[in-house]
């Protein structure tokens, strides 16, 4: 995935607008927070936690969304990490997109992307689960938020287990 | 346990229109719904709520600050290879 700079503040502000409107709340305390990071290596960070609608069952779930994109020309960034994560405490199970050491995942698994599943939490009968790469943070935020929204927990024996 | 979601019909119901309605409303992304697949449309009940008092997310302004903060993705997890498992 390429983006210019614009791009990537437009697509940050959308990513925002859909949590609010699907209901969740944005968990940054303040406005200031909400922002590309600029880091000593020059890659851009996005680090964006929510929680769905208040209910007494969303108190402990929380919803992560990070990015690194680092530049790859004048005014162009290529995402070069991502983890997308939901973590029901109530529930008791976590589903991540990851993507990141790239070329180690690819060495091992031939793949770049992987996902994790735990159900219950802290507890993967696999450590790495096949996952196509995720689109786009909004892309994730529908498929995490799906997952809360069917309050089903996921089987994680359906997916495919890389190792 | 309570659903958290609306189907399309649902919302036909809720608020006397058709479905084609309800789905012409979606896919102008005025209101508020997850595609699941080609066939199946979720709307969040809190979303709809919302979406129906009036409510409008005001958009954010974004900027790029530096920072000191480092994002430690994958930072944890055991990473694959069959030599060098590593542990974080």
């Amino acid at each position: 995935m390429i983006a210019t700079t614009d791009r990537l503040l437009d697509y940050l502000a959308d990513l925002v607008e859909r949590i609010e409107r699907y209901g969740a709340m944005v968990l940054q305390t303040n406005d200031d927070e909400l922002g590309w990071g600029n880091d000593d290596r020059g890659d851009l960070l996005m680090d964006v936690r929510a929680r769905p609608p208040l209910t007494v069952r969303s108190r402990s779930v929380q919803l992560t969304f990070q990015e690194r994109w680092e530049p790859v020309g004048r005014d162009t960034w290529f995402r070069r990490e991502y983890s997308y994560e939901l973590r029901d405490h109530v529930r008791d199970y976590r589903r991540a997109f990851h993507r990141h050491d790239e070329a180690r995942f690819v060495r091992t698994f031939d793949v770049v992307t992987h996902e994790h599943c735990e159900a219950p939490m802290g507890r993967a009968a696999c450590a790495h689960y096949y996952c196509a790469p995720v689109a786009s943070a909004m892309d994730a935020l529908e498929r995490l938020y799906d997952v809360w929204l069917t309050g089903a927990i996921p089987d994680c024996s359906a997916l495919r287990c890389l190792d | 346990m309570n659903r958290l979601y609306y189907t399309p019909r649902e919302v036909a119901d809720a608020l006397a229109i058709s479905d084609d309605a309800v789905l012409d409303l979606i896919n102008r992304g005025d209101l508020p719904a997850i595609r699941v697949s080609p066939r199946i449309i979720r709307v969040p009940i809190a979303a709809f709520d919302l979406w129906r008092s009036g409510f409008r997310p005001v958009r954010r302004t974004v900027t790029i600050r530096k920072t000191k903060r480092t994002l430690a993705i994958g930072e944890g997890e055991v990473l694959p290879g069959p030599r060098e498992r590593v542990t974080g």
